[in-house]
């Protein structure tokens, strides 16, 4: 299937819309999964987007850019191979492993884009000492250019010159390769699962992740299934603190002030 | 804190929409390596700052003050703008060290909780289901985690508006609230977790045992012993490797990958 020029527009802006998006109201939230899901009703196969999107998410559950962390940028990386995955006619693992590299190296631009927001911060601080607000909302609304273009300007790019290069690798892609990565498509879930499960406080919990893994694996219960018997023994854990911490606040009195400021989180 | 409100109340209910909307919007918009989130917080403050200081140096002096580091989550800053705005509103320029010690004393808490709740669990959560519905071609999971972050960014708009009615008191209780719904929060989402090992990982083993005449399919011999023993192992064996030094999980992806070939290449799995 050859990409419509309308297509490269509009995919080009939902990496735009997706990223501002994400800083602002935060409903797409920047997911692979919806993200893909809408590049994928945009080039006319939402099963190929959804899939693509689902798996890079497994990659990066639970992770966001804590404390200005840059993060892989998943997001981008689903839009650019559900695209490919379905002009090549090569399904959603060959998408799903041009994806993953891609994702890797848009970290680097990430980095760009917050380093270029201390130029409008400090055309705002100038715009301070002349107090001049309509360049302070001018500079303000600025900022949505690095972070927008970062995605935009690649993705555009991409999809412009990408297709030769991917009909390349196509023609003289060895079998073993390419069956390699399928296999490491299927694989790769269990990298994002072992991230995330050194993010939470897995030792302590791990009782828990043996309940959830005998409900699917033993039982086959669908997700939901197991995410509410995980909410009843959450609510049962809620009460239970909640019961613990009434106790601490009638010895300790009322010092709640003295702890906000040596609060005992780090960001 | 209680009596903070003995000066007459400026600030209305206009303002509060304004503020709100401005931090939702434009919170994260001038991120940046050097002050963070503090462009994106002096612009929420803006309206108010306009209206409670009349003098020029006073202004300046307060515009110049919010564009100091700051950086919490963006959806816990609604809070820490609404006590903001009740202390500047009855203390004015006076309250300037109160109000940064408000600012700097409770971006570092809220962002911990804020963080987990809000990115780890419900990220986890939501993200679990989208994508195990995801992969089997099922947008249910997708269109049910736009909505909760869609009610998210509701609850977000009213935080301004609730932190700055009821001042500190109600952050207090609420940051002990939000410890204990952490807590819940993290055991329902490694319960999920634990179901996801067993059910977005494929692995499946093309080997066969041959013993004599007879021919064992390895995938047979390993369900035997248990059903996904080896997304189990691939999971554990990652885990270990990313408590390893000089690991992270770029090199892990990129470990992953090339063992798959590998492992394809010599027939073990397909």
């Amino acid at each position: 299937m050859q990409i419509q020029f309308w297509q490269i527009l509009l995919l080009t802006f939902l990496a735009f819309f997706g990223i501002c998006e994400n800083l602002m109201t935060n409903i797409c939230a920047g997911q692979p999964v919806i993200i893909g899901t809408i590049a994928g009703i945009i080039m006319g196969d939402m099963t190929t987007g959804l899939v693509v999107g689902a798996t890079l998410q497994l990659l990066m559950l639970g992770i966001g850019t804590y404390g200005g962390a840059s993060i892989p940028d998943y997001m981008t990386g689903s839009i650019v191979g559900t695209v490919f995955a379905i002009t090549s006619g090569q399904g959603a693992e060959f998408g799903i492993a041009l994806a993953v590299p891609v994702g890797l190296l848009m970290v680097q631009l990430d980095i760009l884009a917050r380093f270029s927001n201390v130029f409008f911060q400090n055309r705002i601080e100038k715009a301070v000492d002349k107090l001049d607000f309509k360049a302070i909302a001018r500079n303000t609304w600025m900022g949505a250019l690095p972070w927008g273009l970062s995605r935009a300007i690649p993705v555009f790019l991409m999809l412009i010159f990408g297709s030769d290069l991917v009909d390349l690798i196509i023609k003289y892609l060895p079998d073993w390769l390419m069956g390699g990565l399928s296999v490491a498509g299927g694989l790769l879930p269990a990298v994002g699962i072992a991230i995330l499960l050194r993010y939470l406080p897995t030792k302590d919990y791990i009782s828990y992740l043996m309940i959830g893994f005998f409900l699917a694996a033993y039982l086959a219960v669908p997700m939901v299934g197991v995410a509410i018997i995980g909410l009843a023994l959450a609510i049962i854990s809620f009460k239970q603190s909640g019961a613990q911490s009434q106790n601490v606040v009638a010895v300790n009195g009322n010092s709640g002030q003295e702890d906000l400021v040596d609060g005992e989180f780090e960001d | 804190m209680e009596n903070l409100k003995i000066n007459q109340q400026v600030i209305t209910d206009e303002d509060i929409k304004k503020v709100s909307w401005r931090w939702i919007m434009a919170s994260q918009i001038t991120w940046n390596y050097e002050k963070m989130m503090a462009p994106g917080y002096f612009y929420a403050m803006l309206p108010v700052l306009r209206k409670l200081y009349t003098k020029e140096d006073e202004l300046k002096d307060m515009m110049h003050n919010h564009l100091q580091f700051f950086n919490t989550t963006p959806h816990m800053g609604g809070f820490i703008l609404g006590i903001d705005m009740a202390t500047e509103e009855s203390e004015g320029i006076k309250g300037k060290e109160a109000v940064n010690g408000i600012k700097t004393g409770l971006m570092g808490p809220f962002a911990g909780v804020g963080d987990t709740i809000v990115g780890v669990l419900i990220g986890t959560i939501f993200g679990s289901i989208a994508a195990y519905m995801g992969v089997n071609g099922n947008p249910t999971g997708v269109v049910l985690w736009m909505v909760v972050q869609a009610l998210l960014m509701v609850g977000r708009y009213f935080t301004v508006g609730m932190s700055y009615k009821q001042g500190m008191k109600m952050v207090t209780s609420t940051r002990d609230r939000l410890n204990a719904i952490t807590q819940a929060a993290t055991l329902l989402g490694i319960t999920v977790v634990g179901a996801l090992i067993a059910s977005v990982i494929r692995v499946n083993v093309a080997a066969s045992f041959v013993s004599g005449e007879v021919t064992v399919a390895g995938q047979d011999v390993l369900d035997q012993i248990m059903p996904k023993l080896l997304p189990v192992l691939l999971v554990a064996g990652v885990y270990t490797l990313l408590g390893k030094k000089n690991m992270t999980s770029t090199k892990a992806i990129l470990i992953v990958m090339v063992v798959s070939i590998i492992l394809y290449a010599i027939g073990f799995l397909a």
